[in-house]
């Protein structure tokens, strides 16, 4: 026997969810797929494959402030930010999920990110699993998988007028009461498919690659935009700038990237990452060296989306690939 | 003879003798359908050129990276444009280049996985079907280039709508972008060694992602391409959140042909009419 809730409880619930806290869900922006704080049930997609932004940006907003420093009694307040109110997010995939998770390594690490561990604090993941994939997704090579429940509160699976329920954790067993859940006898849908990105030992094979020409020849076609680290649920680099007028300063901090040409350069104008090949280099290095050296994960979900809205076609898949065949000409 | 193979056979012949070093054209990527730049150093590399209506890069953008070794490149008649928009700034040389110009039958919305006989909204009023610049072409020009009556449609009817109309609708679509810097990155006419987005003095724009600023962005971006943007329209094709810059580029490129009698890149000589002041120039009333 499995849990089930019908269609009609789950629409039910999720507006009942608008209550008393906020909504955010996959929504249609032009034809965009979007996760939107929503005001109606209405407005979530249900069928979608994934969205065109990872969900990290209700972690990890592109630009928050930190907080103010206020003149008060002759001296100078410090009002830090405060998050009040408790999020469910609806339709994580659970690549994203595990994305999530990889956030939290950097982040949750002590000592913690006061703001990001608010935003995790008060949030509740229900999932939602894949019934069909795209052709760039590669989960399943990245530790997740389709009906992965890792890492979320809630996963749903969408069946005949309904869906099957996991409820994983505590808090998910607080956001969805028993009575809404009722047992059926219902068969899962099969585990799409995905075709195999085999990574192998591809952090000693980065380590190896370190001087090799292998990324100025990849820096060629690179433009060197952000959108690879912007649509990445585990890139997490930001900037911090002070917003500042008479009476107040406000500390905020916005996504960067480490393909901007100035993300590395220090007082004095120099750049320990001068070349585009270096900066390239960065992103898979920390993704599939420096993070597994430093928390024992590669950085790397399978999304897919870094596949997807690459203009030039970098591709991740393909780089794990070929690094992995650096030098084993020479060697042999 | 396919477009691909003459490409392969001239580029061939460049790189063995020597004629250039590198060339920059096409490859299939890596989902089989769609194409992506590719820069040939070895005649074996060459092999791997192709070209068909997938081939949607301008990789004129990249002879900035280049501007002293000797390079070929693949161009379509939007790509030759951005050359001679380089030439006429002086941002590269001439006589270090070698153009394989290529008539262009326009380029389809096919993208990664996607495949479609669509074409790209710019190529469907495309007016420029034969490279404007090219040492060696390939692909036959049309007889004539078509008279598109409609090419400004959707500039006029952004037009004609009132002005609240026009910033809600910009203000929602500038709400979405992430400053990824893409439609810069990709662009042959954005090339300043500091962009003002990353002066911090004076800082002109702040780094927070979010509406204020991202319209500052969006705005100066379109106005210094302003009688320099050549119409290729990739900064549209790469926003990952579909932003339809063309209508603001297409509504600036429209004003300076109106005011100026001038097409950005048709030829590399012409002066660009903010790079000259001319007496009998007078500025128009607005009203």
């Amino acid at each position: 026997m499995t849990q089930f809730i019908s269609k009609k409880d789950l629409l039910s619930w999720l507006s009942q969810l608008l209550e008393d806290r906020y909504l955010v869900a996959p929504t249609k922006v032009d034809e965009l797929t979007l996760f939107r704080q929503v005001d109606r049930v209405d407005d979530i997609v249900f069928d979608f494959d994934n969205t065109t932004l990872s969900p990290k940006e209700w972690f990890f907003p592109p630009s928050e402030t930190l907080f103010y420093v206020e003149r008060k009694d002759g001296g100078v307040e410090l009002i830090p930010a405060t998050i009040e109110r408790e999020t469910a997010i609806f339709g994580i995939r659970p690549c994203d999920a595990r994305g999530m998770a990889m956030n939290d390594y950097p982040f949750l690490a002590e000592p913690a990110d006061a703001l990001y561990r608010q935003h995790r604090d008060k949030t509740t993941l229900v999932g939602l699993a894949c019934l069909t994939t795209r052709p760039e997704c590669f989960c399943t090579s990245m530790g997740s998988g389709p009906h992965d429940p890792a890492n979320l509160d809630i996963l749903l699976t969408e069946v005949a007028d309904g869906y099957i329920v996991q409820v994983l954790t505590d808090k998910g067993k607080a956001l969805l009461p028993d009575k809404l859940i009722t047992a059926a006898d219902v068969s899962p849908p099969p585990v799409p498919a995905l075709s195999d990105v085999p990574s192998g030992d591809i952090s000693e094979k980065m380590r190896r690659a370190f001087d090799d020409p292998f990324w100025d020849r990849l820096a060629d076609r690179c433009i060197h935009c952000n959108i690879c680290s912007y649509v990445c649920p585990t890139c997490y680099c930001f900037d911090v700038r002070d917003y500042t007028d008479k009476e107040r300063i406000e500390r905020v901090r916005s996504w960067e990237s480490c393909q901007s040409p100035g993300f590395t350069r220090i007082a004095g104008g120099y750049d320990p990452r001068p070349t585009k090949g270096s900066r390239l280099r960065q992103r898979f290095a920390h993704k599939l060296l420096y993070f597994p050296e430093q928390f024992g994960a590669l950085a790397c979900v399978g999304c897919g989306r870094c596949v997807r809205a690459c203009p030039v076609n970098i591709d991740i898949r393909e780089i794990i690939q070929d690094v992995q065949q650096l030098g084993v000409k020479s060697e042999a | 003879m396919d477009l691909g193979e003459q490409i392969r056979n001239k580029a061939k012949e460049l790189i063995e003798i020597e004629t250039v070093d590198c060339v920059i054209g096409y490859e299939r990527a890596t989902d089989g359908v769609g194409a992506r730049p590719l820069f040939a150093y070895k005649p074996e590399e060459v092999d791997r050129l192709i070209f068909d209506q997938t081939c949607t890069h301008n990789l004129a953008k990249y002879l900035l990276n280049r501007k002293d070794k000797a390079t070929a490149i693949v161009v379509k008649p939007c790509d030759s444009r951005a050359i001679n928009l380089l030439l006429n700034e002086s941002q590269i040389q001439r006589d270090k280049l070698f153009i394989i110009g290529v008539a262009c039958p326009g380029i389809t919305k096919t993208g990664l996985n996607n495949t479609s006989e669509e074409l790209q909204a710019a190529c469907q009023i495309c007016q420029q079907h034969t490279p404007v610049i090219y040492d060696f072409l390939v692909g036959e020009p049309p007889a004539s280039e078509p008279d598109i009556a409609e090419a400004y449609a959707d500039v006029a009817a952004m037009e004609g709508q009132s002005a609240e109309e026009r910033r809600a609708f910009w203000e929602e679509q500038f709400s979405r972008c992430i400053r990824c810097y893409a439609c810069r990155q990709v662009c042959p006419g954005c090339y300043c060694t500091e962009c003002f987005v990353e002066r911090l003095d004076p800082l002109w724009v702040g780094i927070r992602i979010a509406p204020e600023e991202n319209e500052v962005w969006n705005t100066i971006r379109a106005f210094h391409l302003a009688g320099r943007c050549i119409a290729c329209n990739e900064c549209e094709r790469v926003c990952p959140v579909n932003i339809p810059l063309s209508l603001l580029n297409r509504k600036l490129e429209e004003e300076v042909r109106e005011l100026f009698n001038f097409q950005a890149g048709m030829d590399a000589e012409t002066p660009a009419p903010f790079a000259t002041y001319k007496k009998e120039e007078v500025f128009p009333e607005i009203g």
